[in-house]
């Protein structure tokens, strides 16, 4: 995805918070004797059941005894506890998990049913169980915890190991000698490591919870040892008495579990999880979606675009992944926009109706729809141009449909909102469609799913929707790309067809110049973000005037040409919208350039945006 | 559709064995003696031995599985080493009220999980959804039974809107048994709530960036329209999931939460016999727990598929 353009985020202050608390608490359980206002056991009754006071901070208890005391002493409980759980846990499930993934057949088979069946048993009764075998405390009851860890960590490395032995470089370091011990130690575990921190933070705050829930049930600490679960357990009688009671050991278990929790969430991220991109829709419904920026525009065509940019933010501020685009597509012609991936192409289509997933922003002089203004109008307002003005069809149609849902309902759907036709009668009207674009046995397969339709046939009822409501501009991004060879001829066929037969303009998409070549009156080249070259298709494919075009050319294969030695290719990639070079976007991938190409940007004149255009003369050899 | 079901049902019962199983052998392989137990520390050997013989103690392990597994297939649990009750007909009679306990923190979860989830994944990024996410990240590191001390000081003692312990049976009165469960209800239900919203705001945020909805969408079709029509159906299945997993989570935390409350429930049960070291108690009460989780995965599973065009018959 072109949007993709954010970085991995810093530290946050939240993990970071998180960290700090989690350290305050283990230096003040190491040194609770040190620190502790009173011994943890000192009986006082004269103060029995007071609240917060100066000499009691956090009040005392029903013997007398301070809880402020208390509870650090119950900080060593609950550290011990988690952190005893959680090293068991990963002591015993990551090398079981590290074997068995890497022996693989039997081994594995038998370990995960074991697994499984351990599994249905909730953490608590297994608890239950260990504690009713091997009796009461603190040890026998977290062991429980230590099993179910394990199981929990062997399925995760287990699941690693699989995936990491089908790369290479496990092979490499088997070629290189490497024992097979020293071959997953080595390789792989460093692979996995980060998932598992990860997984043990949290464990560590799972521990926490279930230390203070067998504590309170009685089942934990011998009562002799302060712990806040049994705090809370003691406080259950007293609570009405005093009811500061048991408000700070559960503050000091809620803490804890979060801070264990949110230090997690933070390592995750921290460790490169892809940010959330977000709505497909911004979140005001009145904000215009195509933000005018002013300016005259002359001429009209069907459509008319005119300096449309789209921008995302980034921590370097915004970037255009889009950068002035401007372009006429007149009735009934078929306009084609290519581009390697990433030069914006897919971007530009959706913004024209105003598509763009947020955080994404739309500006333009003017994007004029069979004389309709698009800039300025709300999403409510553009809905109402998607569906009978401006028609999309995409790249992979499974994606594009719905997969729980029926293909009649979905390409009726359209017909309901714009048409407002009855159910009954867009039903009808949908079997009609799906005849016109050549689904056999239309009425019948209405009520398919789309994983019933062959990857041509979904395609078809893709377009079928597209059509429903008659569009002016039917705008088709890479619509035989994900498709068999012989399946892409019949919808390209299909899809000029329908151009003669409803006079539809279609803005075709595509990185495949012999589809262009083929069935575009005119084209558009595009190159990080902006548009490089305009021509009719025959002229340009003839003579293309950016070198770009030509070194495109020249890397697409003809059928005709007979093909001695290796095929050119292009070398280089599209540069990041955050990354592109001064001057000449294409400078540092051209073989023609000079000095002047880098001085500054390039206007866009004459059909080409290059410096040397008039000089050159490109072709396909 | 009753192929399915059949299939997952067959594949329950070497399933429900291994557990039983496992259970067995893990209350059992123990060095500690439950006849000690209930003969106190006065007994002679010979007593002991007696008794032990008596309950079938001194056999070989697999004899006594196998003994144990016969008369569960046909209902018999064994009887209490202490109060000598049918484990079975015990459990039996507290289950009402723990059903009712786990029921009330259900409704709380998932009426509480799944409008904050899809709220919040509608808001993605607004400040309704960082109270969502929010909120969540705090009710999953509570405590369920500390919560329910504070709603107990605060709504029962306090306020006295509600009661502060005990329990009325439905057949009594059932207005009176609702309102005693409201309070172990959200106190069992918030972490499930936070877990299922979590899940329903990333199921729903996820499904929100489908191709399908910027295709529908290209459509002309309505916001709402997308959300109501096609994402929330897309976005259920994990959702269901999670509710399934959080019903085993409800049935085990209940035990908890019942002692705040005073509720008569399997957990005191359970928990009685595993400080008393009450052998068949223990066993009969985590095998049946374990079928209970065994069957909830069982009909979420079925859910699964009835909601998937790939698996349902047609």
């Amino acid at each position: 995805m072109n949007a993709d353009v954010r970085r991995r985020p810093p530290a946050r202050p939240v993990t970071v918070a998180c960290a700090l608390y989690l350290l305050v608490l283990v230096v003040t359980a190491v040194a609770a004797p040190v620190l502790a206002p009173y011994p943890p056991d000192r009986v006082d009754l004269s103060v029995r059941l007071t609240g917060p006071s100066a000499a009691h901070w956090l009040g005392a208890d029903e013997l007398g005894r301070d809880q402020l005391s208390r509870m650090m002493f119950g900080a060593r409980v609950a550290l011990a506890a988690s952190f005893e759980a959680v090293a068991l846990g990963l002591a015993a499930g990551v090398p079981l998990g590290l074997l068995v993934g890497y022996l693989g057949g039997w081994w594995d088979r038998v370990a995960m049913r074991l697994a499984d069946v351990a599994g249905s048993i909730p953490t608590l009764l297994f608890a239950f169980a260990i504690i009713a075998a091997l009796g009461r405390g603190l040890t026998n009851a977290m062991l429980a915890i230590s099993i179910v860890f394990a199981l929990n960590l062997l399925r995760v490395t287990r699941g690693a190991v699989l995936v990491e032995r089908e790369r290479a470089y496990v092979d490499a370091a088997r070629v290189l000698g490497l024992g097979r011990f020293r071959t997953m130690v080595g390789e792989i575990l460093p692979n996995v490591a980060g998932p598992l921190v990860v997984q043990a933070s949290i464990f560590l705050g799972v521990a926490q919870l279930f230390e203070a829930m067998l504590s309170f049930l009685g089942l934990g600490v011998g009562t002799g040892t302060a712990s806040w679960g049994q705090m809370l357990d003691r406080s259950r009688t007293y609570a009405a008495e005093q009811p500061w009671l048991p408000v700070f050991p559960g503050l000091a278990v809620t803490c804890t579990v979060l801070a264990f929790n949110l230090l997690g969430d933070g390592l995750r991220d921290a460790l490169g999880r892809a940010g959330d991109t977000g709505l497909p829709w911004g979140r005001s419904r009145r904000r215009p979606v195509i933000h005018a920026t002013g300016g005259a525009v002359s001429r009209m065509a069907l459509l008319t675009v005119r300096g449309l940019d789209v921008r995302f933010p980034s921590e370097d501020g915004p970037v255009a992944v889009v950068d002035g685009v401007s372009f006429d597509v007149a009735e009934g012609e078929v306009f084609g926009l290519v581009g390697e991936s990433g030069s914006g192409k897919t971007m530009t289509a959706l913004a024209v109706a105003g598509l763009v997933p947020a955080p994404g922003t739309i500006g333009a002089r003017a994007v004029r729809l069979d004389g309709r203004e698009l800039t300025g109008r709300s999403d409510a307002e553009l809905a109402r141009v998607r569906g009978p003005g401006i028609a999309m069809v995409f790249q992979d149609p499974w994606d594009a449909l719905s997969p729980v849902h029926p293909v009649g309902r979905q390409i009726a759907e359209p017909l309901r909102t714009h048409a407002g036709l009855s159910r009954r009668a867009a039903r009808e009207r949908a079997a009609e469609l799906l005849a016109q674009v050549g689904v056999p046995d239309a009425r019948r397969r209405l009520d398919d799913y789309p994983f019933q339709f062959s990857g041509g046939m979904a395609q078809r009822v893709m377009i079928a929707q597209a059509l429903a409501c008659d569009p002016r501009l039917l705008v088709a991004d890479e619509p035989t790309a994900a498709l068999d060879v012989t399946v892409q001829r019949q919808v390209l066929d299909l899809l000029l067809d329908l151009r003669e037969r409803f006079r539809t303009s279609i803005l075709l998409i595509s990185h495949d110049l012999g589809v262009v070549a083929e069935v575009c009156d005119r084209v558009a080249v595009m190159y990080a973000g902006q548009i490089v070259e305009t021509a009719p298709a025959s002229r340009l494919f003839a003579a293309p005037r950016h070198p770009y075009t030509a070194a495109l050319l020249a890397a697409t294969p003809r059928a005709t040409e007979q093909v001695a030695g290796a095929l050119r290719t292009l070398p280089g990639t599209v540069p990041e919208p955050g990354a592109r070079p001064a001057g000449c976007r294409f400078r540092p991938r051209c073989a023609f350039a000079v000095g002047a190409c880098a001085a500054g940007p390039v206007p866009f004149a004459d059909g080409a945006r290059c410096l040397r255009r008039d000089e050159l003369v490109l072709g396909r050899e | 559709m009753g192929r399915l079901l059949l299939g997952r049902a067959l594949a329950l019962v070497p399933m429900l064995l291994m557990v039983s199983a496992f259970v067995f052998l893990l209350v059992r392989a123990t060095d500690t003696d439950p006849v000690r137990q209930v003969l106190g520390d006065g007994a002679s050997d010979a007593q002991r031995a007696e008794l032990r013989h008596a309950l079938g103690y001194d056999r070989p392990l697999a004899v006594q599985f196998w003994t144990w597994l016969g008369a569960a297939v046909r209902g018999d649990l064994g009887r209490s080493l202490f109060t000598d009750r049918a484990v079975l007909a015990s459990f039996g009679e507290r289950l009402p009220a723990t059903l009712g306990l786990v029921a009330g923190g259900l409704l709380v979860a998932v009426a509480a999980g799944l409008p904050a989830g899809i709220l919040a994944a509608l808001r993605a990024g607004s400040a309704v959804d960082r109270a969502v996410t929010g909120l969540a990240s705090l009710a999953l590191a509570t405590p369920g039974f500390w919560l329910a001390l504070l709603l107990v000081l605060a709504f029962g003692v306090r306020l006295r809107w509600f009661p502060v312990v005990g329990y009325t049976p439905f057949s009594d009165d059932p207005a009176a048994w609702a309102r005693g469960l409201v309070l172990p209800g959200v106190a069992l239900g918030a972490p499930s709530a936070a877990v299922i919203a979590r899940q329903a705001r990333g199921a729903l945020a996820e499904t929100l960036r489908a191709t399908y909805v910027r295709a529908l969408r290209a459509t002309g079709t309505s916001r709402r329209r997308i959300v109501t029509g096609y994402a929330l159906r897309n976005a259920m299945p994990p959702v269901l999931t999670v509710i399934g997993w959080e019903l085993s989570t409800l049935i085990a935390v209940s035990f908890v939460i019942e002692r705040v409350f005073g509720v008569p429930g399997i957990g005191t049960l359970l928990l009685d016999g595993v400080v008393r070291n009450d052998i068949p108690v223990v066993q009969g009460g985590v095998v049946l727990v374990a079928c209970v989780v065994v069957l909830v995965n069982l009909a979420v599973d079925v859910g699964y598929g009835l909601l998937d065009p790939k698996v349902r018959p047609r």
